[in-house]
């Protein structure tokens, strides 16, 4: 079913809401070690792929395989287990814990011993420059903070494949950046990422790929400047405005 | 830091001494204080023991089970029958509400706990409540008659003790149980990574279950685990009683004990039950020895509800902590919402 690079792939993947189809038939490809970028308006089934794919939302059609198996329908923490990855677009620490509590919870099949868990909490703590506050409560980071340590629990996973849903929203500059140069990093260490972004300056910089959702359908795919002269996208975004040197909005 | 090291670390001096002294104390004082405050203790141990086991699904877990008395009913029930009905010793009844509670509570927590908030809340009682009027209507448990025990005056486990089964005995069975109960709770959800992922599901379940963590099986392990608790104090209450009936020990107000016991002490913490369980506990008492009243605590422990919800909502240990929101009575409610899941 999976070709030899692909490391996701869905088809006709279907999810209703009652008379509503969030998600419409999307037959979408990852190639492994590549980023993916994810665009759409406000509505377009984006997140509603997210959680249909890893299983948070039981799909009405279609399939999802990863790495060449068939997963549609497992259960989240079975996928997380296998190695896809996935953050929230509302951040979600466990705030009652300490940083290195919350990487901690992490359930894994790798048989790692104790030390080892602790040693590899240790090396992400240090990689995203978040290892001065291990010991601080969740509760009493900042908003970017939380997104890295969102991050950080997920790499405890050592995904294949991450998702993320709006991972620089709401964050300053500096620590956009930071999490980009984080996400390339990982990238060149051969991690895939499909990442929804609104922040068009954002998918600019990081996405090899751009796919673009619209009213639960796959409308277009391809590189972000392929993608941001394409006409369907273009009335997506703008309502059918076509001007020559109109942008899909940033 | 989370659970109650902050606390504890505010005892002047080397913790190991308190722990030492309060030790001694505890091993002491049947013998210090005589068989009425032996009695006064091993009642306080007891709801100790149970209050912590409600806190382990009711506060560790976020779930609001108001049914869990019901399994320290079940636990003396099991050991009643297993002595009056069958002829056997304490120690088969109470192996018995063990496996009894564990296997009840296995198939009641595969439909309840697919349930979250209120509607776990109103199932949990619903169960309680059927399981009282079961035990009415029974032949085995004595119906509306209840069940006497045999008392073995000289023997445990078939063992004779050095000293007849008196309060004293009791006071250590129950030191023993409840010691046994906090350092389960300590090593368990304290200190070991199964602890951190109760924890995870309490504050985020999706979140939880996308970091790999199987969120139905450990609700079902914490939620056994609590009931199992219950019954084994069930168990030892009813051998101590000796007499048993559905209206008392099934009765709702076990579960509200051990409610407000874990709520005033501080949900999800190792020390909360601890400063609860004494408080109302001895409240009852006192109310009940100086007042010739032992309702007369009741209106006394709602206003304190009412203060703890609105100001504290992380009870005495927060309290304790600094943790007093005295302005932001809306933010303590919000928060004690999310944390059943009731908002």
């Amino acid at each position: 079913m999976s070709d030899g690079d692909t490391i996701l792939k869905t088809t006709d993947l279907t999810k209703r809401f009652g008379a509503l189809t969030a998600n419409d038939e999307i037959s979408l490809a990852v190639e492994r070690g590549e980023i993916r970028g994810i665009i759409g308006p406000n509505g377009s089934g984006k997140t509603t792929f997210f959680n249909t794919v890893t299983g948070f939302y039981e799909p009405d059609g279609g399939s999802v395989h990863f790495n060449g198996e068939e997963v549609t329908g497992w259960e989240p923490h079975r996928l997380a287990r296998r190695g896809l990855g996935r953050t929230f677009q509302i951040v979600s620490p466990f705030k009652n814990m300490t940083v290195r509590q919350n990487m901690l919870a992490v359930q894994t099949d790798d048989g790692r011993s104790r030390e080892e868990k602790r040693e590899r909490v240790g090396e992400i703590l240090e990689f995203l420059e978040i290892d001065h506050i291990a010991d601080n409560e969740a509760r009493g980071m900042s908003g970017g903070q939380q997104k890295l340590l969102e991050l950080g629990r997920v790499l405890m996973l050592d995904p294949e494949l991450v998702m993320l849903d709006e991972p620089a929203a709401g964050v300053n500059p500096a620590l956009e950046e930071r999490i980009m140069d984080h996400i390339h990093e990982l990238n060149d260490e051969g991690t895939t990422f499909v990442v929804i972004e609104h922040d068009m300056h954002v998918m600019k910089t990081l996405a090899d790929t751009v796919s673009v959702f619209d009213s639960g359908r796959h409308i277009a795919q391809g590189d972000f400047e392929e993608v941001s002269q394409n006409e369907d996208v273009r009335k997506a975004y703008l309502g059918g405005t076509t001007a020559e040197d109109d942008e899909v909005p940033v | 830091m989370s659970g109650s090291a902050p606390v504890l670390d505010r005892l002047p001096g080397d913790r190991r001494y308190w722990f030492l002294a309060l030790g001694v104390l505890l091993l002491a004082w049947p013998f210090l204080f005589g068989s009425f405050w032996a009695r006064i203790g091993l009642g306080a141990l007891m709801w100790i023991g149970l209050a912590q086991s409600w806190n382990m699904i009711g506060g560790y877990a976020g779930y609001l089970d108001f049914g869990h008395g019901a399994y320290f009913g079940i636990g003396g029930f099991a050991a009643g029958i297993a002595m009056v009905q069958f002829g056997y010793p304490f120690v088969v009844g109470f192996a018995l509400a063990i496996v009894v509670a564990a296997v009840l509570a296995y198939l009641v927590a595969v439909p309840t706990l697919r349930l979250t908030g209120a509607y776990f809340a109103i199932a949990t009682w619903a169960l309680a409540e059927s399981i009282k009027q079961a035990a009415l209507i029974l032949e085995i448990t004595g119906g509306t008659f209840g069940l006497s025990l045999p008392r073995s005056p000289d023997t445990f486990i078939g063992i004779a003790v050095p000293f007849a089964i008196s309060e004293t005995f009791f006071y250590y069975v129950m030191l023993l149980l409840c010691a046994a109960t906090m350092l389960v709770t300590y090593v368990l959800f304290e200190r070991h990574e199964f602890g951190y992922r109760v924890k995870a599901l309490r504050d985020d379940q999706d979140a939880a279950e996308s970091l790999g963590i199987d969120t139905t099986r450990v609700k079902r392990q914490v939620y056994v685990l609590s009931c199992v608790v219950a019954a084994v104090f069930g168990s030892v209450y009813a051998w101590y009683i000796v007499f048993i009936h559905p209206n008392d020990i099934l009765a709702p107000i076990v579960t509200d004990r051990m409610v407000i016991m874990a709520l005033l002490g501080g949900l999800g913490t190792l020390t909360g039950p601890i400063f609860g369980g004494l408080l109302v506990f001895l409240l009852q008492r006192l109310s009940s020895v100086f007042l010739g009243s032992s309702t007369f605590y009741l209106p006394l422990i709602g206003t304190l509800i009412m203060i703890t919800v609105l100001f504290a909502p992380s009870g005495i240990i927060g309290i304790l902590r600094g943790e007093i929101g005295r302005d932001d009575v809306r933010k303590n409610l919000k928060e004690l919402g999310e944390k059943f899941d009731l908002l």
